[in-house]
């Protein structure tokens, strides 16, 4: 409570609950006056429905990793490793139908197991040998990495990609909507009843509230945040498959940056309608806007180094604003 | 081994410190109500009395941690207010708590000195002369670790000494020693005396405060007794002896008991406890619990009964013994376990332990009913309408006061948290629930309250357990009560027998017959 005491001896009542406002409202303010802006800048290019399908299409990726990593933050954990296990996936679901020669659906689901496996992995080294979170899937994904060098030599495997694995990620279902909307649509959309609408989702909320209070309740914490971690590993496979289907290959280390993006898309939701608590809408409002802040500079031709500090400054901008709630909130 | 005979020393001599007439009040609940208490240079002196006498305040209010509302303190005669620690230092006074507070991964030299090591003209550490103001005083109190060991690799003893060295490197003239000898075995707690009786010989006065009589007998020239707040004797020389302590802690007065309102009639045994034992602080302990009853657990802090309550919850396991519940053999490998068994537990940290204070008052309650608050268990889906007609239906039973269902429950009052957490256990209806200090820092409305909704759980035919400190709780509560103290089960009261004043002599290892004596 201490940290706080700067905000809670300050401020009167009535300016704490405004500023709870503001930093409940300041994202969801902030997207809108980026999409007014941008619209006016560029009337032509980036207020159009084209435009709008395109981005959403390109961060659907973002969003179902994202959305994975959501629950790995509601326990209470961080999951480092998402990234290079996405990259990992993308190798080898290519690998495995290229080379192995397997039929498509059985190289998914193949792939989605490892997702599991290597989520399962981290919680049991984060939960039984107590290694802290950040430096268990650090350390997995390291390994991960070495895997994925492993199985391709580190060349990209692209030659030969049946047309039907490609479909998956660029072919177009209900008014000519990309394949991945849906897919996003569907994985937030299940995200958002696991964590809160089922006795799961209130388990997992409470293993993250307080873990002592959690299991003194009855409930066995360390299995929670497993599932967690699961729950993550499978987004990271799906956003992997996906961005090979995307990319026509399994490259190393593709889908590396969604790591970056995912922690950005996590915390800036948790200051979106909440004060500071992780949750699935959030994630997803969190995510576009960082789609659209990528959208608006590529349109107006920004040089590359100025994405870099984008996404860098958005991250500490989420953080900050993710911890201003949780602190109007507790005091 | 004492190296003092119990003289008076000269009475005349200008106290140390002499504190008279102080009161203090945290919100309602008067902690002193009258405490004056004054020690001699260079004397032992013994304080004691019951849990929630006033000792910790008293202490607190000397170390400069809190500010009395009354009353005044003077050192040496001249009047002294601590209104910080720094300063209470800056006086002479030492204090050693029971959890001593070092920084385990520095050094014995590190931790002797902190705070005023010796420096050099550059800012840097001068150890060769911070290492040569320590060595005697380190030589002194008998320090036989390197200057250069990690604190966090020695012992508690050796953690003792090394705080008692701490206390004299500022030039300590009183070190208050907080029940120093709980985790000592009885070779260090010998060590520990004779270091005590040569800090009194060379005039550093020692204030002992221990549940421990025969220790304070031992060691004290006098000792002072606190009773709810006040200080009610001072005992000294040939009528310093257990009986009087003994007496000057449980009080003359004997509040006839007020029998619990609504008798349960105990049904069959619920919980069989049978030689259940975890070193050190649960030594074979047996017990039954019936349905219907209101089983108290007394005792003093640190005797070993929420240790009891965690090996019955399942939060640890039990070196020996057996339990049954309802029949069956019960050894829980987790809480979750105890609860599908059908144990349920209130912790005694109720913010720490037990509810998610940004969550609502809902999910509070929810959490441990969630199987009923589901559609069905093939679709595990919460269902709306059930969340809240489980939330109302508990409120409206408790009286829970909250604007709410979806107010989080950090932003209710002690009394009406405690209430959220009792209330979970309402629907799933455990066959034993435990309750631990259930009344701590509530206030006296709510705490009416919630021994009513105790009776009230007995009465449908839960078996109940309360563990408290306070001995005026548990005759007014409960059907019969145990008393623990140093691990063991000492003492079973039931019928006339309960009240408050056996309890307390029982915790301190008495039979009431002995007092009356």
């Amino acid at each position: 409570m201490s940290e706080n005491s700067v905000y809670s001896r300050r401020l009167s009542p009535s300016a704490k609950s405004a500023l709870s406002l503001f930093a409940r409202y300041a994202t969801i303010l902030g997207l809108l006056a980026m999409i007014a802006a941008f619209s006016a800048l560029s009337p032509d290019a980036f207020p159009t429905f084209n435009n709008f399908v395109n981005v959403l299409n390109q961060t659907s990726l973002a969003m179902i990793i994202a959305g994975g990593l959501t629950l790995a933050v509601i326990v209470g954990e961080l999951d480092l490793s998402i990234g290079y296990a996405a990259s990992l996936h993308g190798v080898l679901v290519t690998g495995l139908i290229v080379q192995s020669k397997l039929p498509i659906p059985l190289a998914i689901l193949i792939v989605l197991a490892l997702g599991a496996l290597i989520g399962a992995v981290n919680g049991l080294i984060v939960t039984k040998l107590r290694v802290n979170s950040v430096i268990a899937t650090l350390g997995v994904g390291t390994i991960v990495v070495g895997l994925a060098f492993a199985y391709s030599a580190g060349a990209p495997i692209a030659a030969g990609v049946p047309d039907e694995f490609l479909d998956l990620a660029l072919g177009r279902w209900l008014f000519g909507i990309p394949n991945p909307i849906f897919v996003m649509a569907v994985v937030l959309g299940g995200l958002w009843v696991l964590a809160e609408r089922t006795s799961l989702g209130q388990e997992i909320q409470a293993v993250g509230g307080n873990p002592a209070a959690a299991r003194l309740a009855g409930i066995n914490v360390d299995r929670i945040k497993i599932i967690g971690f699961v729950v993550s590993g499978l987004c990271a496979a799906l956003t992997g498959i996906l961005l090979a289907s995307r990319l026509g290959s399994g490259t190393t280390s593709a889908a590396d940056a969604y790591l970056l993006t995912a922690f950005a898309a996590v915390f800036l939701g948790s200051a979106t309608l909440r004060d500071g608590e992780f949750h699935v809408l959030g994630t997803f409002v969190g995510a576009l806007i960082i789609a659209f802040g990528f959208n608006g500079l590529n349109i107006f031709g920004a040089p590359t180094f100025s994405q870099y500090v984008f996404q860098g400054a958005i991250l500490i901008v989420a953080v900050g604003l993710s911890s201003l709630g949780r602190m109007l909130a507790e005091t | 081994m004492n190296p003092h005979p119990k003289d008076m020393r000269t009475l005349e001599a200008t106290p140390f410190v002499a504190a008279k007439g102080l009161r203090k009040s945290f919100g309602g609940a008067k902690a002193l109500k009258d405490v004056s208490l004054s020690i001699l240079p260079g004397e032992v002196h013994g304080l004691v009395g019951a849990n929630g006498a006033g000792k910790s305040t008293f202490i607190r209010i000397l170390a400069g941690l809190v500010q009395p509302d009354a009353g005044e303190i003077r050192l040496d005669g001249k009047p002294f207010a601590a209104t910080s620690a720094h300063r209470a230092a800056e006086a002479g006074l030492g204090f050693i708590h029971q959890e001593l507070a070092f920084v385990p991964d520095m050094t014995v030299i590190e931790n002797i000195m902190l705070g005023l090591p010796k420096r050099t003209r550059l800012g840097w550490v001068n150890w060769t002369a911070t290492a040569r103001e320590a060595a005697p005083i380190a030589r002194r109190v008998g320090v036989t670790a390197p200057f250069d060991a990690k604190v966090k690799t020695l012992s508690i003893a050796e953690n003792w000494l090394i705080s008692i060295a701490r206390a004299l490197v500022r030039k300590s003239r009183l070190i208050v020693m907080d029940e120093p000898t709980a985790a000592l075995s009885v070779a260090e707690s010998a060590r520990l005396f004779d270091i005590i009786g040569a800090l009194s010989a060379e005039g550093v006065a020692v204030l002992y405060v221990s549940h421990r009589l025969d220790e304070v007998l031992e060691l004290c020239q006098r000792a002072s007794v606190f009773r709810d707040g006040r200080s009610v004797a001072e005992l000294a020389g040939p009528a310093l002896t257990r009986a009087a302590l003994v007496e000057a802690i449980v009080g003359r007065e004997m509040k006839p008991r007020q029998a619990p309102a609504t008798k349960a009639r105990p049904g069959p045994v619920a919980l069989s406890v049978r030689g259940l034992s975890r070193q050190p602080k649960v030594m074979d302990v047996s017990f039954d619990l019936s349905e219907g009853e209101v089983l108290g657990l007394g005792g003093l802090v640190g005797a070993g009964r929420s240790e009891l309550a965690r090996l019955l919850f399942g939060a640890d396991r039990a070196q020996a013994g057996a339990m049954t519940l309802a029949g069956a053999s019960f050894r829980p490998r987790s809480c979750a376990a105890a609860v599908k068994a059908g144990v349920g537990l209130v912790p005694e940290e109720r913010r720490a332990e037990g509810l998610v204070l940004t969550k609502s008052v809902a999910f509070n309650l929810g959490l441990a009913n969630l199987r009923s608050l589901v559609f069905s268990p093939w679709l595990p889906l919460i269902s709306a309408r059930k969340r809240r007609a489980l939330a109302l239906a508990t409120i409206r039973e408790l009286a829970v006061k909250t604007p709410d269902i979806e107010t989080p429950v950090g932003k209710l009052s002690g009394g009406n948290q405690q209430k959220v957490l009792i209330g979970r256990w309402l629907r799933s209806r455990p066959r034993v629930l435990i309750l631990d200090e259930p009344t701590r820092g509530v206030d006296i409305g709510a705490r009416g309250e919630i021994h009513h909704l105790v009776r009230e759980l007995a009465l449908g035919g839960m078996a109940v357990l309360v563990i408290s400190s306070e001995p005026e709780e548990l005759p007014d509560l409960c059907d019969r009560v145990l008393v623990m103290a140093e691990g063991r089960i000492v003492r079973e009261l039931s019928g006339a027998e309960l009240n408050r004043a056996a309890i307390i002599a029982a915790s301190y290892g008495e039979s009431e017959a002995q007092i009356q004596s």
